[in-house]
């Protein structure tokens, strides 16, 4: 029997020679997506767990349900489609479940015996309908946001810094997120320091659906509010986020966070990816 | 250096307003001619700066022209100032600076905003335009949220909690009850504002400002014009400015404002004044932790002790040392953006004038102060009025 492994908000399960990764939940009898989950923020995790252990890879083999852009940000990992691998020496390969699960293998020949846990919390049918709907709604190219709004180009500038915690390494300390010139008119060097994702709750707040931003217009009113905590990494620097998947989660000062990736907004149909708070239990 | 008066200013009720721009800033610059004590016309002024954000992008460029030509100034000068919901108070800094440097004699500053002609969802999207739209927004964050981790961070910090909040709530619903302009004239129970609707947790409905329509104009002049319009001045004595970074992720602290201690300082040190002479203020209070840290940052309370402060009614109408928002502040009078500074400056020119409603004039009042600040304190504006020229 394979050790199931708490992950980034994920259930893991990996034998040395492959990973299985799937999503907690279930719906109508199968694994499900929580709120901000997708298969991109799933094999992110996935290969930041490879990572952790060792394991590290420069190109993986996958089909286009995962966001290449995105996981080469957060991991580095060059996301190859089935078109282009054919030229790649790619060792491993990312196979996409038909329910939210995910295997990484190096052996496409192999049997993958994963027995994951059975019991998964169940989603409550009306939320998981609405939450689908929220995002099908955002997903449209025709959504934009009319007033503050993150371009494309905005958005993939920060990438390196949003989703792996690239910083940069100055004489006052390290830098995050990015900055220009410093007080003496210098330029600050490039990102070249991940910070830990090990931070502390400084304060927090819940908005209501009704004050929340436009952005999440569509999905506040179905989680009942957006949670964000102002936290302090171990490192210094500060940054504000969203809380993952734990809408129960009631933060207090002074609790510990770690962060994984998941789905921020949509917007003229491209997903904004971003790190999310989890709280440290125990 | 030449010294500059204040000699009218004006403004629309603040609220929903059923004029358009034009119409709104031709009532404020119409009552701000009138206000000037002999015959002044527009020809008399020599340029003007007025504060918009622009608010739900209507007429975003070119503003001020657009506004000056609807209120017999068109042929001068003129220029939008932006600084989110600071834009006035640096229009009238502007207005101030183009005296002080010998450039002009009479000089409008004012400002501008329409808030409610747009759907609630469009409102949405330009309530968030001033705050860090990268990260914060990101984040799930609008003003009221930037606003309530301050909040909790100085009840964590400090010897403060959510009732010091309520006390600020009504005091400033008590003072715009009887203000004829305020956009909520409502005066309302402690036991009411500490159950208001959760916006941004801790942060309830009766702690948040309202969303409103207004335009404002004061008309500065020179002193050696000023008698041909008064023999009642207002001295615009100091202007002090300051701003922070734009998230409060990359300030050293979420519990003072840097822009403001930065502005306060300066406008008190120019003035030759300290914070104990001051005796009524109008503070930006969006949010009323926004209030209570000012009180710190402005100096009438120590570090920490705006809480306190706030507990014991000192910023009550003629009950402390200091009247803090008697016209009812933003969170009664109302908070059209753009045309806040400006705002302010009205009610501290009527009060030291002693020309506002009976019940509720200053008694005495020599100093007032405006305190204007742009989103989360990025930016902040404050100047010293008086009744003696220094």
């Amino acid at each position: 029997m394979n050790e199931v492994i708490n992950w980034k908000g994920y259930l893991a399960m990996f034998d040395g020679q492959a990973l299985m990764i799937q999503s907690p939940f279930m719906l109508d009898d199968s694994i499900a997506f929580g709120a901000d989950s997708d298969y991109t923020t799933m094999a992110i995790a996935g290969i930041s767990l490879m990572q952790s252990r060792g394991i590290n890879f420069a190109t993986v083999r996958s089909l286009p349900l995962v966001e290449a852009q995105a996981v080469k940000s957060a991991t580095g990992v060059t996301v190859l489609s089935g078109d282009d691998s054919d030229e790649e020496d790619c060792e491993w390969n990312l196979l996409v479940g038909e329910e939210a699960t995910l295997v990484f293998t190096n052996d496409l020949e192999r049997n993958l015996g994963f027995h994951g846990p059975a019991d998964l919390e169940v989603l409550d049918p009306t939320f998981a309908g609405d939450i689908a709907e929220a995002w099908s709604l955002e997903l449209k190219a025709s959504h934009v946001s009319q007033g503050a709004y993150v371009s494309e180009a905005a958005y993939l500038e920060g990438a390196s810094a949003r989703l792996n915690f690239m910083a940069q390494s100055h004489t006052t300390g390290l830098v995050w997120p990015p900055r220009q010139l410093d007080a003496n008119g210098k330029r600050i060097p490039a990102p070249s320091e991940s910070l830990t994702a090990s931070a502390t709750v400084e304060s927090w707040t819940k908005l209501s659906a009704a004050g929340a931003p436009s952005e999440f217009a569509l999905r506040a009113p179905v989680l009942g509010g957006i949670q964000t905590v102002f936290v302090r990494f171990d490192q210094g620097p500060c940054g504000v986020f969203l809380v993952a998947d734990d809408e129960q989660y009631e933060p207090e000062i002074g609790d510990k966070v770690t962060f994984a990736v998941r789905q921020i907004y949509a917007q003229e149909g491209l997903i904004r990816y971003g790190m999310k708070a989890i709280p440290v239990r125990g | 250096m030449v010294d500059v008066a204040v000699i009218g200013a004006g403004q629309t009720k603040y609220g929903n307003h059923p004029s358009g721009l034009k119409g709104m800033w031709a009532e404020a610059a119409e009552q701000a001619f009138a206000s000037v004590d002999r015959d002044f016309e527009p020809r008399c002024v020599d340029e003007a700066f007025i504060g918009s954000v622009a608010f739900g992008g209507g007429q975003l460029g070119n503003t001020a022209a657009l506004l000056t030509e609807h209120s017999g100034m068109d042929g001068i000068p003129v220029r939008r100032v932006e600084n989110a919901c600071a834009s006035s108070g640096f229009a009238l800094r502007d207005a101030w600076m183009a005296i002080k440097s010998g450039q002009a004699d009479v000089v409008v500053a004012g400002g501008i905003e329409k808030m409610n002609d747009l759907s609630p969802e469009r409102r949405r999207f330009w309530l968030g335009v001033s705050g860090d739209t990268e990260w914060e927004r990101l984040a799930g964050l609008t003003f009221p949220g930037t606003y309530a981790l301050m909040a909790r961070r100085h009840f964590h910090e400090h010897d403060s909690n959510h009732d010091d909040l309520v006390n600020i709530s009504v005091k400033n619903h008590m003072h715009g009850f009887e203000n004829e302009m305020a956009h909520i004239r409502k005066e309302v129970s402690f036991e009411k504002a500490q159950s208001g609707f959760m916006v941004a947790d801790p942060l309830t409905l009766y702690d948040c400002c309202p969303t409103s329509d207004g335009a404002s104009a004061v008309i500065l002049a020179a002193d050696h014009v000023v008698r041909q319009f008064t023999d009642d001045p207002v001295w615009l004595r100091s202007s002090g400015a300051g701003s922070d970074f734009l998230a409060l992720h990359d300030r050293p602290s979420i519990t003072q404002v840097r822009a403001t201690q930065q502005a306060s300082q300066s406008a008190y040190k120019a003035a030759g004044i300290t914070a104990k002479d001051v005796d009524l203020a109008e503070v930006h209070d969006c949010f009323t932790i926004a209030e209570l840290m000012a009180t710190e940052d402005l100096g009438f309370a120590a570090r920490g002790e705006g809480g306190i402060f706030a507990r014991n009614q000192q910023g009550v109408r003629n009950q402390g040392e200091v009247c803090i928002n008697p016209s009812g502040g933003l969170k009664s009078k109302g908070h059209p953006l753009g045309a806040t500074g400006t705002g302010q400056a009205v009610e501290v020119f009527k009060q030291l004038r002693g020309s506002v409603e009976a019940p509720r004039q200053i008694r005495d009042a020599e100093i007032g102060i405006t305190h204007n600040v742009g989103g989360s304190g990025a930016t902040c504006a404050v100047h010293v009025f008086g009744r003696d020229r220094a």
